[in-house]
């Protein structure tokens, strides 16, 4: 990794009508290393992605992609970027090889280049044996695999790579993040996009947290850590609907944030030791049983809901 | 470059759907077959055969003094001792076995009863003073009865022109057994037959194709069409509009459906993916046309080849057919950009185009349905010139017509206008949504 940026994103905005999509969103991504944007459904992830592959115009701000504005240089920026949709983005009738050859010929490979590139690509995704049957008769897995294969052909130095698991078998989800730990060992700049906090524990180099369009934390996985500090997660669940309970549990000391999703509670804590008795005491005075508890080691997920004050499963 | 990539990507994937195939070229050729067989084959056959007449004769003539024939001085060895001999033995010639089938009755009264019981079809029924008073040039009166079926056309139709030569023929032979009976004493009389029989011969003498002579009402020429030419190009005069028709039908919605690919590949994200890569928007957009285009003219190539080879439809001269087929092809492909223009998703494409091109496409061929009334075709003809589909069925007719290429220009040249209009507000469209 060099300190170099291939990705600097200037304040970018963008409104679909009312809604406001992406407000003020800005970072870096340097060249060589693994960038993860994380959030839930709605973050506004998809929408930085597609403003900083050319899609779509920001209302304000800029980007510029290994010294390519995305506002006054859009071909420049494509010419050096691959993108990964996050929905799969194929010819269904045509085979493997003919998708692979059409879409390099969209980057410019020609001829002799085009095939070996195009058998390259078709052995790094696995699927030289099957190159000829039609994509449509291909599993999940397989089409995520060629997917990501197309956005390789022309060896770009920046990739998009919008929620690519979504969706998927464990065993295809185990490959791609294999493969993108091996992308970045090849010297290119990943950009990725999840609302699984593991996969972007697991590879990123740098992590922004977004929600509602907004940036809210950007860092390293141990500088997002050090945000909440040495607090403990506690999930509990519950027999009843926990709207009665919460009130007394926010009044006990320790407890910092507190968030619920059906009968599933989420507490953060200064010391889970301290503060689970007084949890289960409160629960017992106003008849509430507690039928579950899961206490959770400091991590990006307690981090959004330090950040946010709500789950990252919201 | 990239643009000749994209549409024949587009080209692949269209030919490799069953369904496209099917609704491109095999609907048209199938409705057009349907009334290819429902008018008959008879372009494919030899020749056009008649069920041949069936007639029964009484042949009542006793012959006369005047009218004697010595049966080995006739002409083709015919046996004839009376005028009514001379007249059966020419229905029994080899010229007319394929036209008539004769049965011999003994009296009048069985003549008639045959054709009362539909045994026959036409009783011929000779008198017994038929000789004589054909012999007898100041006062003879020599008439034959002719008794029909009068539910039937055809065959009694034939045989009415038939005896009617021979009876124009016969005021000729009553000059000329005039002239002879005057100028030869009485034993020449028998020599009267064979001069009879010889001007029949000359006056009845019928080609080589007696069933096209007698069947075509005008004058027999060199020039004129045969009877199964005729009936050909009569078929053909049915089934050639037709296939127009649903070429230009099938060509637009073919138009239509192709251009829908744009709308397509944006629901399935593939429009999307590609303006990610390095290549212009506008070329992308020329791309999806260009395939439009390439579509329609392939299906209106094949379907003009193919039923030229199955149904023989003769287009017209080439140049006037590549005009005309210029004209579709441009208008049709364009028609359907514009469209797909107008609508959002592939939903909203499905119900408007089974709305629009159909009603659009029922006006354009409202010529052809009025074919069979002129005042209907007149006005079909001026309505059917309000959508594009009209004036592409008009350039292909002029040409099937064999009208001067000149005219079809006119017509090509008003598609072309029709066709710029809709690609220019199509294109306009197309690039304030992606561009």
């Amino acid at each position: 990794m060099n300190n170099m940026l291939a990705i600097e994103v200037l304040d970018l905005h963008k409104s679909f009508g009312e809604t406001q999509a992406v407000q003020g969103v800005s970072f870096d991504v340097r060249q060589g290393e693994i960038f993860s944007l994380l959030g839930p459904n709605g973050a506004g992830k998809t929408t930085t992605i597609s403003m900083l592959s050319c899609l779509l115009r920001p209302d304000a701000g800029d980007a510029r992609v290994m010294g390519h504005s995305i506002s006054t240089d859009a071909m420049g920026v494509k010419s050096v970027l691959g993108v990964v949709p996050q929905e799969i983005a194929l010819y269904e009738d045509l085979s493997a090889r003919e998708n692979l050859t059409f879409w390099g010929k969209m980057y410019g490979l020609r001829g002799a280049g085009l095939k070996s590139r195009v058998d390259e690509v078709l052995d790094v995704i696995g699927l030289r044996d099957r190159a000829g049957e039609r994509v449509g008769k291909y599993s999940g897995g397989m089409k995520r695999r060629v997917n990501i294969g197309l956005a390789l052909l022309h060896k770009p130095k920046v990739i998009y790579m919008d929620e690519p698991t979504v969706g998927i078998d464990p065993q295809s989800r185990r490959n791609i993040l294999d493969s993108v730990v091996a992308l970045k060992d090849q010297g290119m700049t990943v950009l990725y996009t999840t609302h699984y906090m593991e996969e972007s524990q697991e590879l990123s180099d740098h992590i922004a947290i977004m929600d509602h369009g907004k940036m809210m934390a950007c860092g390293t996985h141990e500088e997002l850590v050090k945000l909440i500090g040495q607090q403990t997660r506690i999930d509990l669940s519950l027999n009843v609907e926990p709207s009665k309970i919460l009130d007394v549990w926010r009044t006990i000391k320790g407890v910092s944030h507190i968030s619920s999703e059906e009968e599933r509670i989420s507490v953060l804590v200064e010391d889970s030791n301290q503060v689970l008795p007084r949890l289960f005491e409160a629960a017992a005075h106003s008849s509430t049983r507690i039928t579950s508890v899961e206490i959770r080691e400091p991590n990006l997920e307690a981090v959004f809901l330090h950040l946010t004050g709500r789950a990252l499963r919201d | 470059m990239k643009a000749f990539d994209i549409a024949l990507n587009d080209l692949t994937r269209s030919f490799r759907s069953a369904f496209a195939i099917i609704f491109m070229f095999a609907i048209p050729l199938l409705v057009t077959g349907m009334f290819y067989l429902m008018f008959g084959n008879i372009a494919e056959s030899d020749g056009f055969n008649l069920p041949r007449t069936k007639i029964s004769i009484a042949n009542m003539d006793a012959g006369g003094p005047k009218f004697q024939v010595n049966p080995k001085n006739i002409p083709g060895g015919r046996k004839a001792e009376t005028m009514g001999d001379l007249i059966v033995s020419i229905l029994e010639s080899d010229e007319m076995a394929d036209l008539i089938e004769i049965s011999f009755v003994a009296d009048p009264q069985a003549a008639r009863a045959a054709v009362d019981s539909q045994q026959s079809q036409v009783a011929i029924i000779i008198p017994t003073d038929f000789s004589e008073q054909f012999a007898d040039i100041e006062e003879g009166k020599a008439v034959i009865e002719f008794y029909q079926d009068p539910t039937l056309t055809i065959g009694p139709a034939i045989m009415k022109s038939i005896m009617n030569r021979f009876l124009q023929g016969m005021s000729g032979v009553k000059i000329a057994v005039d002239v002879f009976t005057d100028e030869a004493d009485a034993s020449q009389y028998m020599l009267t037959g064979q001069v009879v029989e010889q001007y029949l011969d000359l006056s009845l003498a019928l080609s080589d194709d007696p069933e096209g002579e007698l069947l075509d009402v005008r004058a027999p020429s060199g020039d004129q069409p045969s009877a199964a030419e005729e009936s050909q190009n009569a078929m053909l005069g049915i089934v050639g509009p037709i296939m127009a028709g649903m070429m230009i039908f099938y060509a637009f919605f073919t138009g239509a459906s192709t251009a829908q690919s744009i709308l397509k590949e944006e629901e399935e994200r593939t429009l999307p993916r590609l303006f990610t890569t390095p290549t212009p928007q506008a070329t992308i957009l020329t791309g999806k046309f260009l395939s439009v285009f390439l579509t329609v003219c392939m299906q209106v190539l094949v379907l003009l080849i193919a039923a030229r080879l199955i149904f023989k439809i003769q287009w017209g001269d080439f140049l006037s057919v590549a005009l005309a087929a210029a004209g579709i092809i441009l208008s049709a492909s364009s028609f359907g950009i514009f469209v797909n223009s107008f609508v959002k998703n592939t939903k909203q494409a499905g119900v408007l185009f089974g709305g629009v091109l159909t009603v659009t496409g029922m006006l354009g061929m409202i010529s052809i349905f009025g074919m069979g009334s002129p005042g209907a075709a007149r006005l079909g003809d001026t309505v059917s010139l309000l959508v594009p589909q009209g004036w592409a069925i008009r350039g292909l007719m002029q040409s099937m017509n064999g009208e001067p290429v000149g005219t079809v220009l006119v017509t090509a040249l008003a598609m072309l206008v029709w066709s710029a209009a809709f690609f220019i507000v199509g294109v306009l469209r197309f690039n304030r949504r992606y561009v």
